[in-house]
């Protein structure tokens, strides 16, 4: 066999890695690229702010787009302070014990949970034993179960990036443990925690096999006047105008693709700016 | 008071610290009743090797081998296209990329790792779909191949982060060890660094798998939804998600097909809890 | 008088006993210095007093220590820390102003709550500290804007803050400068008239420089304890004076 010069070898091997970078990075960035320059002609004031009409096939996509705020906003206010509190008691209570074995167990396993499995669970929990009903509520608490252990992984990392050593100092003044927590330890975490919170909100926003069952209509022609309210979601109807309504006019489903895909990116690129910027401006 | 406010707080924090815990118990018990009332009428055997997949036609025919077969091929294709790409982009992001560059790059992973399956699936179905059926010149497009492709792009994030976290995480000094003897940086990462990694790296790996075997929307709107049993990678196929997701709406509640969703969803459960049950003990080992 | 008495104390880290059969006393308003080489013990000793080390799943401990009366392991943790502050070796003023650094504690323990209170408990706590003349015209400014020397008083003044009754420092000049060291001791000299100290440090000259007494520990044990001047010009044990006169350690 022949054998080639290390530099050389290298060299070549290096071409390959960054080769196989660009091949992973490009396919989704073609995927954007085709929804901005087949949707950005559908994106209307009158498309973001009225109502679907012809059967869907004109109008706008506002209760679609509300329905999507109302859902994730709703999960998130429910699964931020239960995922920061779990966080909490991980990182500063726990001992290294079989219980706390299990709960890493259970965390790593609720975020392998396939999303339509959340959907079957929410279905048969929330809308049937608990009789809410497809309804916001439904989808938002499925949402906030799905979402449960990335919140409380991120928040971790962001309370164990505070230096072991404020809590030492706070505890040797008398301080409680919990008073420590609440005045050193959160607020140094919260730029952390709050940028993983947006991050999650984005890819909630996106998720639609969860609330396929659990909040999405079909179509509803007004906006939902209570949480016990079914709704139109923007990926729910992404998915119905793009397989199950024939002679969709095709500028109306890369418009709203290209609504749902921008909702969700500019909300990540703003969280990891955000972060950047945090942890540039760390005082530590 | 202070006291008793901070005891309050305290068990608060204790009980959102187990509600996880709750939380896939409920989730397991819940599929498990589901599934167990499914099983006491239809079988678990036949259930599992059944070949056909008939939930509405009389009488009804509840065998999932297809679906499992569809998925399987489905998720190994993409990982045939996701590892290697995956764990060499880690290895460029993680030891060659200038620091500039690096950050950027993370953050299109982070990116990529957002944009909504659905959105994946709209675009796969209107442009890759048609390539797909002109080039290998099939009667459609919509096969399990056109699946594992869109697949290997949405598990690569997760491949690619994780593998990045453990490659990084590889001391300094075994790299140093190598460069002081003479080994190029490229020597020192292929024999070094990657052994070093792969604990990290089959976690990764194992990660991207139970993402792509838990896809739902664009597995079902590329691959066809066929209930049978595939030739080859270029047939339509239908997975266990696609079937539950597509039929749940139309099944009445609490009947049969409607229970045998949730069967399809226990089996899901438990392929993924071992699958990340595996991922998390690699995790455990790269850690130390 | 005997402000903290020490009965055979044993402490553990991982089932390795790291402190041995130690029966110790530190008397009122005097400073008592710990010297020894490392890993004897010393620092172990001194995060017992105010039951730091309890924060450590791995440490364990048998004995009694007394202060004044009362038996530190029945008391609760926050009551005694408030009673015995201690200062690290490094520095660690909290993410705060100076301000907030020293308000910081008498705040949560509810010891000033109106803003004219806090404001004198800040000027009290930073002149004790020899620290207010620097600080007193950028009090909004944050703490970890300060020098290394001004940051280990702005600690000083934080546990004065709180009126302790000991404090316990742990090798407090390990990070500074000779200049910044001198203002250390000198402060830690004024403290005495107020509080009982005890002051561990690898530094034997330190010692000897402000030391009432001082005690050497070896391996987890007591080796020798005396008035500071008996034991440098004449220590009774071997070790002792192979260790202070750097033989060894």
């Amino acid at each position: 066999m022949l054998k080639l010069n290390p530099k050389l070898s290298q060299k070549i091997s290096y071409s390959v890695l960054l080769f196989a970078t660009i091949l992973a990075i490009i396919p989704v960035s073609v995927i954007v690229f085709i929804i901005i320059k087949n949707g950005a002609s559908a994106i209307t004031w009158e498309f973001l702010t009225a109502m679907p009409k012809d059967g869907m096939r004109g109008g706008g996509i506002f209760p679609a787009i509300i329905g999507t705020l109302s859902i994730v906003l709703c999960a998130i206010a429910v699964t931020l302070p239960i995922g920061v509190c779990a966080a909490i008691y991980l990182n500063e209570y726990a001992k290294d014990n079989l219980l706390t074995r299990i709960i890493k167990l259970a965390i790593v396993n609720l975020a392998g949970v396939p999303s339509v499995v959340y959907g079957l669970f929410g279905l048969g929990i929330f809308v049937m034993f608990l009789k809410l009903g497809v309804s916001i509520i439904a989808g938002a608490l499925t949402l906030s179960i799905m979402e449960l252990p990335v919140i409380i992984t991120t928040a971790r990392g962001a309370l164990n990036s505070v230096p072991y050593s404020f809590r030492e100092a706070s505890l040797s003044l008398g301080v409680s443990r919990w008073q420590t927590i609440r005045h050193v330890v959160l607020p140094n975490a919260l730029p952390g925690i709050l940028t993983g919170a947006i991050l999650s909100i984005a890819r909630i926003s996106g998720e639609t096999a969860p609330i396929m069952f659990t909040a999405a209509a079909f179509y509803v022609p007004h906006l939902p006047k209570s949480a016990f309210d079914q709704v139109m979601a923007l990926p729910y109807h992404l998915y119905i105008i793009s397989t199950q309504i024939p002679n969709m006019p095709k500028n109306i489903i890369f418009g709203t693709a290209l609504v749902l895909l921008m909702m969700v990116l500019s909300m990540s690129l703003f969280a990891i700016i955000a972060r950047i910027y945090f942890r540039k401006r760390r005082k530590w | 008071m202070r006291k008793t406010i901070d005891s309050i707080i305290e068990t608060i924090i204790f009980i959102c610290g187990i509600l996880s815990i709750v939380f896939v118990v409920m989730i397991f018990g819940f599929l498990l009743k589901e599934g167990f009332a499914f099983f006491k009428e239809f079988g678990v055997i036949s259930f599992i090797t059944g070949k056909l997949w008939y939930p509405t036609s009389d009488p009804a025919k509840f065998g999932i081998l297809s679906l499992i077969i569809g998925s399987l091929l489905v998720t190994a294709g993409a990982c045939v296209i996701a590892v290697p790409i995956g764990i060499m982009s880690a290895l460029y992001i993680s030891e060659i990329a200038p620091s500039g560059v690096k950050d950027v790059l993370k953050s299109c992973v982070e990116l990529m790792a957002a944009v909504p399956s659905v959105v994946i699936g709209f675009v796969g179905m209107v442009t890759f779909v048609p390539l797909v059926r002109a080039v290998f010149d099939i009667p459609t497009g919509l096969t399990a191949f056109s699946g594992s492709v869109m697949l290997a792009f949405m598990a690569m994030p997760t491949i690619v982060t994780i593998s990045e976290d453990a490659i990084r995480s590889v001391p300094w000094s075994y790299k140093e060890g190598a460069l002081a003897l003479g080994a190029t940086k490229w020597q020192a990462i292929r024999r070094i660094v990657l052994k070093a990694a792969m604990p990290g790296i089959i976690a990764a790996i194992m990660l991207g798998i139970g993402r792509v075997v838990g896809e739902t929307m664009a597995v079902m709107m590329i691959t066809g939804n066929a209930a049978h049993i595939p030739h080859s990678i270029f047939e339509p196929v239908r997975t266990m998600t696609a079937t539950i997701a597509a039929e749940m709406g139309e099944t009445v509640r609490g009947g049969m097909h409607y229970r045998s969703l949730f069967a399809i969803g226990l089996v899901l459960f438990v392929i993924t809890f071992i699958v990340n049950f595996i991922a998390d003990l690699f995790l455990g080992k790269s850690k130390k | 008088m005997d402000k903290i008495k020490v009965e055979d104390l044993n402490c553990f880290y991982g089932g390795q006993r790291v402190l041995e059969s130690l029966n110790i006393n530190v008397i009122k308003n005097e400073i008592l210095t710990i010297i020894g080489p490392a890993n004897s013990g010393k620092t172990t000793f001194l995060r017992t007093l105010n039951r730091m080390n309890d924060l450590d799943a791995n440490y364990s401990r048998k004995g009694s220590v007394f202060l004044d009366e009362d038996n530190i392991f029945h008391m609760n943790m926050e009551k005694l820390r408030r009673r015995v502050g201690m200062l690290f070796a490094m520095p660690i003023p909290l993410p705060m102003t100076i301000y907030e650094n020293i308000v910081y504690a008498p705040k949560r323990l509810g010891i000033a709550n109106k803003k004219s209170d806090q404001d004198a408990v800040v000027e009290q706590a930073l002149k004790d500290a020899s620290l207010w003349n620097e600080v007193k015209d950028r009090l909004d400014s944050s703490a970890m804007k300060l020098s290394g020397g001004q940051q280990q008083r702005l600690c000083i003044a934080r546990i004065l803050a709180i009126n302790p009754e000991v404090i316990l420092f742990d090798e407090p000049s390990s990070g500074l400068d000779p200049i910044s060291t001198a203002k250390v001791e000198e402060s830690m000299i004024e403290l005495k008239k107020k509080y009982t100290i005890v002051l561990v440090t690898n530094n034997v000259k330190q010692a000897s420089r402000v030391g009432d007494r001082t005690a050497f520990f070896l391996m987890g044990k007591l080796i020798e304890i005396d008035k500071t001047g008996t034991m440098f010009v004449s220590p009774k044990q071997k070790q002792t004076e192979d260790y202070i006169t750097g033989r060894f350690g």
